[in-house]
């Protein structure tokens, strides 16, 4: 139909022509996307149409006019489904807007727990389209949405299904099981009656009818029953295929006839995007009322200076104490500015609601926050605070755009000249990144299910973020003078003065460009963040993980571009945890893969390089710049641990920018694991460790040692795309661990590996120099050995 | 003190200062409740009562919009007679409550809100996920921080 293409590649903008809603942004029109909706359209109105041109004439006349009539009848019912399935928005999500995450930037985990009647669910960080997800919500990666209660993506309807046309859909396939067993019956009867006669036009044309309809007959039947079994159990397929309640308790479930009524008698939901905005027509006019104080709020005034007010601009109250449950490390003591016992901290409700889940480290993930363009910078920078604290205030105040109130509080405690909400700086096409991803996670997942694209995404990407917070924190000691430097150094600040508040406040800009900025303006957008830092001038090489060896050498830049195609191809070759981790959001299968990931990265930087892993994660963005397509950029979402962990030497916590950690990841199991085996393949450090503490370091050891005992999957699905052979891969992990060792305890000493029996993966410009290694989501980390 | 300072200027206007965004409220299921949680950015002001009564009254009127009784279920059935066309025509039940409410937080600011330098802003823009609550400060003021807590100290006088 005409009209559903034109719905597909209407789902953008066009579909939403207020720009108030934040609608998803367009996506190419894809010709291939419509084949099944154009077939099962063609056979519908096709067959249905012979029939009732050839066979439903002799019909009336034989048996009744009611016949015709009662097949029309639900032929239109059909028709009528089937449009509101194909046509209807499905319960898309707008964009969140600018502000609205300005906490929840690479410090914040990218998990959040919420409690459905006593069940905890996890709603996971959607980096595309900048919010949590809701419960039940989905990323539908071939839409490219976000969508409510999503069911599935069905390519014949080539529409996501979801809370608000799950019932059309519903229907449309209760329909046309009644309408196919008719159109069969039917058919069947006028042949039973023209045995004869079969060699006649009419005879034969019903047969051919009778046989489309007995094909198309079993899997729409199937589809049907397995349907009408979610509607009873309450839940969707997503959730069926994912296993997310197998065995266990589905917390969306009201009973059988309840949840009957609720698909198939509740109000129509209403739709978020294209909706006509109600413009805002009350002013707000100084003097404001104020509520009366009470005695003890007034004295915390007093005693605070002003310093509570900028407290409650820097970061939102209830999301604060949020990420600071989250951080199951203890956080170093705040700056005296910023801590004042006459500030009160409430528990909120979500703090205390996390607080039930066992916050353990694994649970903390960083969300990516890539922000394209100008603040790229600025995610970097608030790891880089530990290194300079004095350097970023500087730099901070090089900023020209530096409106921060953050940043002003921060330098004048009490004192703000004009404060002004600035996130807009933030920008928006940071969601560029994730729809390659996501997209071609769908597509991965749709293999696996005929007739189904799940297309959601499961596990999280590791966000740019962590690259950027590494090149961030180089560039922070730098002075920039462009605006993203200028956020950076005011979330370097920012991050620097509230560095010690553990988790605390993320700067309040969007971070999350430096990832594709970098990997839009390669060498230039690197250079921006994390060029000064080296010595060399070289812009920043994206390693895989954020690296800052000892070996980082020239040939990381050049690396910059080549891995990109083998991520490319090597995401399609994931370990079989990320498959799993793909299609179901259950636990276990989403946080290896990831943790290993994360553990690639974490070389740190030996003495060497001075300024520090910045480059490492500029590069690494850069990479996730080039593949939308890799999920891998979901899993950044972390942001460099190391802020919490007040690293003693200033490298290490560059090096692990972005490690986005899953969130319940049986770190014990994975360590012993890999302690026990020295497997050949590299474990893809995914975390950023910077870690001063003991506590750090023996987390991060037994990341490295889980990373390591997964890392033999990781291997063999990233062997395409890393390149890298086990015996190059065993020096990389061996060279890790003695690394992991002497984190927290002395400056890395980066050993050299043992040589490695393969001399350079495919990528090495340089002999031997790099070793590239694939982790989650395709990410190809280069280690300089 | 800061307040005469701002006397001087003819006319003074406000400028947005932050946001606080109150989730939702899924104790209950996937159900439309936000939290009613008085977030302390609010603390200085607005009064937490009347807060509290607009959130609790928002979620009334959700609930009542999501909730499946004769009408919704008439209303279905209408609507598959007409082989969905009603729609074209017709209101549903849920747009109808959702026009309430947004008269309703209409009002809210007007009355309410606007007064104490807050706007509240219709969930229905941010998909239902949170109410966004604008604060806006005193662009007179010499400070905002500074300006807005010696405000609050002269009234707590």
């Amino acid at each position: 139909m005409a009209g559903s293409s034109s719905k597909s590649g209407g789902r953008g903008p066009s579909s939403s022509p207020l720009p108030h809603a934040v609608a998803p942004p367009s996506r190419p029109l894809r010709p291939s996307r419509y084949v099944p909706v154009s077939a099962a359209t063609f056979f519908l109105v096709g067959s249905t149409t012979l029939f009732f041109c050839f066979t439903c004439p002799w019909l009336s006349e034989r048996f009744s006019v009611a016949v015709p009539i009662y097949n029309g009848v639900i032929f239109l019912f059909v028709l009528a489904n089937f449009c509101m399935a194909t046509f209807m928005d499905p319960g898309i999500f707008p964009r969140a807007e600018e502000d609205e995450d300005k906490e929840d930037d690479f410090r914040a985990p990218l998990y959040k727990t919420v409690e459905i009647r006593g069940i905890q669910v996890r709603m996971k960080w959607c980096s595309t389209c900048r919010f949590y997800r809701p419960p039940r919500c989905s990323h539908c990666s071939v839409c490219d949405n976000c969508v409510e209660e999503f069911d599935h993506h069905c390519p014949w309807v080539n529409n996501c299904i979801g809370r608000r046309n799950y019932r059309y859909f519903f229907l449309f396939l209760l329909s046309l099981t009644a309408h196919i067993m008719a159109v069969f019956g039917f058919g069947l009867l006028f042949i039973l009656y023209h045995r004869q006669s079969i060699d006649r036009l009419h005879a034969i044309v019903t047969l051919a009818v009778m046989c489309v309809a007995g094909l198309f007959f079993i899997p729409v039947a199937g589809l049907t029953g397995f349907h009408v079994v979610l509607v009873a159990r309450g839940r969707t397929t997503n959730e069926q295929v994912t296993g997310k309640f197998r065995g266990g308790v589905n917390p969306f479930t009201n009973g059988c006839w309840k949840n009957v009524s609720h698909v198939l008698c509740s109000s129509q939901a209403p739709r978020y995007l294209g909706r006509k905005r109600c413009v805002q027509s009350v002013s707000v006019q100084p003097p404001f009322l104020r509520p009366q104080l009470t005695e003890a709020q007034l004295a915390a005034k007093i005693l605070d200076n002003g310093i509570q007010g900028d407290l409650h601009r820097s970061k939102s109250s209830l999301e604060m104490m949020e990420s600071q449950s989250c951080d199951a490390e203890a956080p170093p003591p705040p700056k005296p500015e910023l801590r004042y016992p006459g500030i009160t901290r409430e528990n909120t409700e979500e703090c205390s609601l996390l607080n039930k889940a066992p916050p353990t480290p694994t649970m903390y993930k960083y969300r990516p926050s890539y922000s394209p363009g100008k603040n790229h910078t600025a995610l970097t920078h608030a790891y880089a605070n530990q290194l300079s604290r004095g350097e970023s205030t500087g730099s901070a105040r090089d900023s020209s755009s530096s409106t921060s109130s953050l940043l002003q509080a921060s330098q004048q405690p009490g004192f703000r000249s004009q404060p002004s909400l600035d996130r807009r700086e933030a920008p928006a096409d940071r969601a560029g990144g994730g729809p390659g991803a996501d997209r071609r996670e769908g597509g991965r997942e749709s293999g696996g299910m005929p007739g189904y694209s799940l297309g959601g995404r499961s596990y999280p990407s590791f966000s740019d973020a962590s690259v950027l917070s590494g090149g961030a924190s180089r560039s922070s000691s730098s002075t920039h003078t462009s605006a993203g430097a200028a956020h950076v150094s005011e979330a370097t600040t920012a991050s620097a003065s509230f560095k010690s508040l553990a988790n605390q406040t993320p700067p309040p800009h969007r971070n999350g460009s430096l990832s594709y900025d970098n990997l839009l303006a390669g060498g230039d957008g690197l250079k921006d963040t994390a060029a000064p830092e080296l010595s060399s001038g070289k812009p920043c090489a994206v390693v895989g993980g954020g690296f800052n060896t000892p070996f980082l050498s020239q040939p990381r830049e050049v690396d910059l571009q080549s891995p990109h195609h083998h991520h490319h191809r090597s995401s399609h070759h994931h370990h079989p945890f990320l498959h799993r981790s793909s299609s179901s959001t259950s636990s276990s299968p989403p946080p290896p893969p990831e943790r290993e990931r994360l553990l690639v990265d974490p070389h740190l930087p030996p003495g060497p390089q001075s300024s520090g892993p910045a480059p490492q994660p500029a590069p690494h963005h850069h990479h996730h710049h080039h593949h939308h397509h890799h999920h891998h950029s979901h899993h950044h979402h972390s942001t460099s641990r190391p802020p919490r962990f007040a690293a003693p030497h200033a490298p290490p916590h560059h090096a692990y920018p972005y490690r986005t950690r899953s969130t319940d990841t049986p770190l014990g199991s994975a360590s012993n694991t890999c302690q026990s085996s020295h497997s050949p393949h590299p474990p893809p450090l995914g975390k950023s460790l910077s870690y001063s503490s003991a506590a750090a370091a023996e987390m991060q050891y037994r990341l490295v040692r889980k990373a390591s005992a997964s890392a033999g999957a990781n291997a063999a699905g990233a062997g395409g795309g890393g390149g890298m052979g086990g015996g190059a891969v065993q020096a990389p992990k061996d060279e890790l661990i003695h690394m992991k060792r002497t984190n927290g305890d002395q400056p890395f000493s980066c050993s050299t590996p043992s040589s490695p029996s393969h001399p350079s993966p495919a990528h090495k410009p340089l002999g031997g120099s790099v070793k590239k290694v694939t982790g989650v989501g395709g990410t190809t980390y280069e280690i300089s050995v | 003190m800061s307040e005469f300072h701002n006397l001087q200027e003819l006319r003074r206007s406000a400028s947005l200062a932050n946001k606080v965004f109150i989730q939702r409220d899924y104790s209950e299921g996937t159900a439309c409740r936000f939290q009613t949680k008085f977030p302390s950015e609010l603390e200085s002001r607005i009064e937490r009562t009347l807060f509290e009564d607009t959130v609790k009254t928002l979620n009334t009127f959700y609930a009542e919009a999501e909730k499946i009784g004769g009408q919704s279920y008439l209303e279905g059935c209408l609507a598959c007679a007409t082989a969905y066309l009603i729609f074209l025509c017709m209101e549903t039940r849920y747009e109808k409550v959702l026009k309430k409410i947004a008269k309703y937080i209409q009002e809210q600011n007007e009355k309410i809100y606007a007064p104490r330098g807050l706007l509240i802003t219709d969930p229905i823009e941010r998909g239902m996920r949170v109410i966004e609550v604008s604060i806006y400060e005193d662009r007179g003021s010499s400070g905002s921080s500074s300006g807005s807590s010696s405000v609050s100290v002269s009234t707590a006088r």
